[in-house]
């Protein structure tokens, strides 16, 4: 008896789909190969910047000291800020710019890029932020442990480069250690790269807020306000 | 549905003497939802009234006291000198009194259907009745049967006047098992009914559709038990779908199937042929032929799992993944590290053992010197002078 056309043209048809699924596996497998190569050579690279920019900064203040002048270093692009009261009780200006920053619940962390228009906007939420300015260690353990980032509007987590070539493939952002380059040096493409992080959920400091009260600004002794460098000590607090 | 197939006609001894094409009717869709649909409404149409007493409980004079008498307030029966009197009455909660909702012979208990969907069950269960696995999913035995749709001669009709004589037709025809079963299943009824002249329950057996009963056929048919009889022009659902389930075995005669083909069409004065809404039923032939293929979609590749995400701050396998030559340098530092502390260990032992060394040394000094002292006695005595 002969098969059936229906059965043969079943057959055909399947027989393209797993040629297709096998090819595009292939493929995949071959871009996965060569991505880690290109990956390997960035993340080079960066650290080559980053060293040579903390080496260029000790030189600077030494020939400063040298010349007896003194070195300014450049006014800090990049703060991250943390949101540290809850959102009972918050005055509508203060709320609608929190909304605006991607902070809308209690220990939420995002980037900031800093100019007049941020500074002032962090200004009108000083007492309910801590914020400030974040080491390259810093970036990179928020995004390593806290990152995950934001693929068709779902929160996903960046366990791997796929997700970030995914979200942000299209600006020449492949991997994480790009990721974290364009974040630290305020990039070109800093708006899509800091969009696609979805707002870090920070946890609570081991060791708690300060014993006074945190709800004074950092000088009087609480945790509220601008607090430069001393944000990556409380980052690894709550991190 | 130009090509219809023949049916068999067999004589009153089970043997085949000629065909006749099966009729239209027998074609049509089958649906079992009008017919269940049809077949609750047409059973309630041959229901008695019934109703409580019009005046039940009402024979009473009785009026609540009102309150302030430490009573409920339902209305009590007056008077005295009896122990009816002081008696709730009039409430469905008292005893004596009306029913909730008194039961009233004017309750709707006939319903109307259409003509037309009356009509369409009854041809969609003349087709049933013609598929064999449907018959015996009834419950029907026709495992004897040579062919459903089962048509003997116009002798059934005509020249069987006996029941004896129709035992033996049955027989022939392999219906018989059918009426057996009826006939072993008579049991009295469970509850009231057996004592309200519905005593004995019975299986519904084969259904004898004629065309004329002159010749008798009724009398010799209708003893047997199980056996209902059926004049083609007036079918009955009741009978075709018991209990609204399709698919009764129907016992024809000649006559009457040829009947069929000229009740049921288009012209004035016939009954509706139900029309299908399916031409072509066959689904999956429909869904992988190249018309429906050529503008289907693709396969939806369906759910992606997103890997679940590790610590790559501690785990090293998964800083791996996001940025291998971070996690080369981590694997580095930490086997420099590793170097360096066993270099430390060895150190530590190293000193340790030294300052044990020296501890060990001296002790032996300190017990040989006071070795020395005690054998020189005292050595105060001269102002402090060591030999």
């Amino acid at each position: 008896m002969k098969t059936p056309e229906s059965v043969l043209k079943k057959e055909a048809t399947q027989a393209k789909v797993a040629a297709d699924k096998a090819a595009a596996e292939k493929a995949a497998e071959e871009k996965a190969v060569a991505d880690t190569e290109k990956f390997k050579e960035n993340s080079e690279k960066y650290d080559k910047e980053y060293e040579a920019e903390v080496r260029g900064a000790i030189e600077n203040r030494r020939k400063a000291k040298a010349s007896g002048g003194f070195y300014v270093p450049p006014e800090p692009k990049l703060a991250l800020v943390i949101r540290i009261r809850g959102t009972i009780g918050v005055s509508p200006k203060a709320k609608k710019v929190m909304q605006l920053f991607r902070l809308r619940q209690l220990h939420n962390a995002t980037f900031v890029k800093l100019n007049e228009a941020t500074i002032r906007m962090l200004r009108l939420i000083e007492p309910y932020v801590t914020y400030g300015y974040p080491t390259r260690a810093t970036v990179q353990k928020l995004i390593y442990k806290r990152g995950f980032g934001k693929l068709n509007k779902q929160r996903i987590p960046i366990a791997d480069n796929t997700i970030v070539e995914k979200g942000l493939g299209e600006h020449g952002i492949c991997c994480t250690a790009d990721l974290v380059h364009e974040i630290y040096t305020v990039g070109p493409n800093f708006k899509q790269a800091n969009n696609f992080l979805w707002p870090f959920k920070l946890s609570s400091p081991k060791g708690g807020f300060s014993r006074k009260t945190k709800l004074l600004h950092y000088l009087e002794g609480g945790e509220a306000g601008a607090r430069a460098e001393e944000i990556n000590k409380l980052v690894k607090r709550m991190l | 549905m130009t090509a219809r197939p023949l049916v068999s006609v067999f004589s009153l001894t089970g043997d085949k003497t000629g065909e006749v094409t099966l009729p239209m009717v027998m074609t049509s869709p089958l649906r079992p939802d009008l017919i269940q649909f049809v077949h609750t409404n047409m059973n309630k149409n041959k229901r008695q009234a019934y109703a409580v007493n019009i005046h039940a409980s009402k024979k009473v004079v009785a009026q609540s006291w009102g309150t302030g008498r430490a009573v409920a307030r339902i209305p009590r029966v007056g008077g005295g000198g009896t122990s009816r009197s002081g008696q709730g009455a009039f409430g469905n909660m008292c005893r004596g009194g009306r029913m909730y909702n008194p039961s009233k012979t004017w309750r709707r208990w006939t319903r109307k259907t259409n003509l037309k969907q009356k009509q369409q069950a009854v041809a969609s269960a003349l087709a049933a009745s013609a598929v064999p696995s449907l018959v015996m999913a009834r419950g029907h035995l026709i495992d004897q049967v040579p062919e459903l749709p089962l048509v003997l001669e116009n002798a059934l009709e005509e020249s069987t006047t006996k029941t004896s004589a129709a035992k033996t037709i049955l027989q022939a025809v392999g219906a018989l098992a059918d009426v057996e079963k009826a006939a072993e299943s008579k049991q009295i009824r469970c509850g009231k009914g057996k004592m309200r002249n519905r005593r004995y329950t019975l299986r519904r057996g084969p259904l004898v559709i004629y065309k004329s009963k002159e010749g008798g056929v009724e009398q010799a048919f209708r003893n047997l038990p199980g056996v209902e009889l059926c004049c083609v022009d007036r079918l009955n659902l009741l009978q075709l779908a018991p209990g609204g389930h399709m698919g009764r075995f129907i016992l024809w005669s000649q006559a009457a199937v040829e009947a069929l083909d000229k009740m049921y069409g288009s012209e004035v004065g016939q009954k509706r042929l139900p029309v299908s809404c399916l031409t072509n039923a066959d689904i999956a032939r429909i869904i992988n032929s190249d018309e429906v293929q050529s503008i289907v979609k693709p396969v939806k590749p369906g759910q992606f799992d997103f890997a679940p995400k590790r610590n790559a701050v501690k785990n090293t396998d998964a800083l791996e993944v996001l940025d291998p030559y971070a996690a080369a340098k981590r694997r580095q530092q930490a086997e420099l590290e590793a170097a360096r502390a066993t270099k430390k260990d060895e150190l530590r032992l190293k000193k340790r053992e030294e300052r044990q060394a020296r501890r060990a040394q001296h002790k032996e000094e300190g017990q040989a010197f006071f070795a020395k002292v005690s054998a020189q006695g005292d050595v105060c005595a001269d102002g402090f002078k060591i030999e």
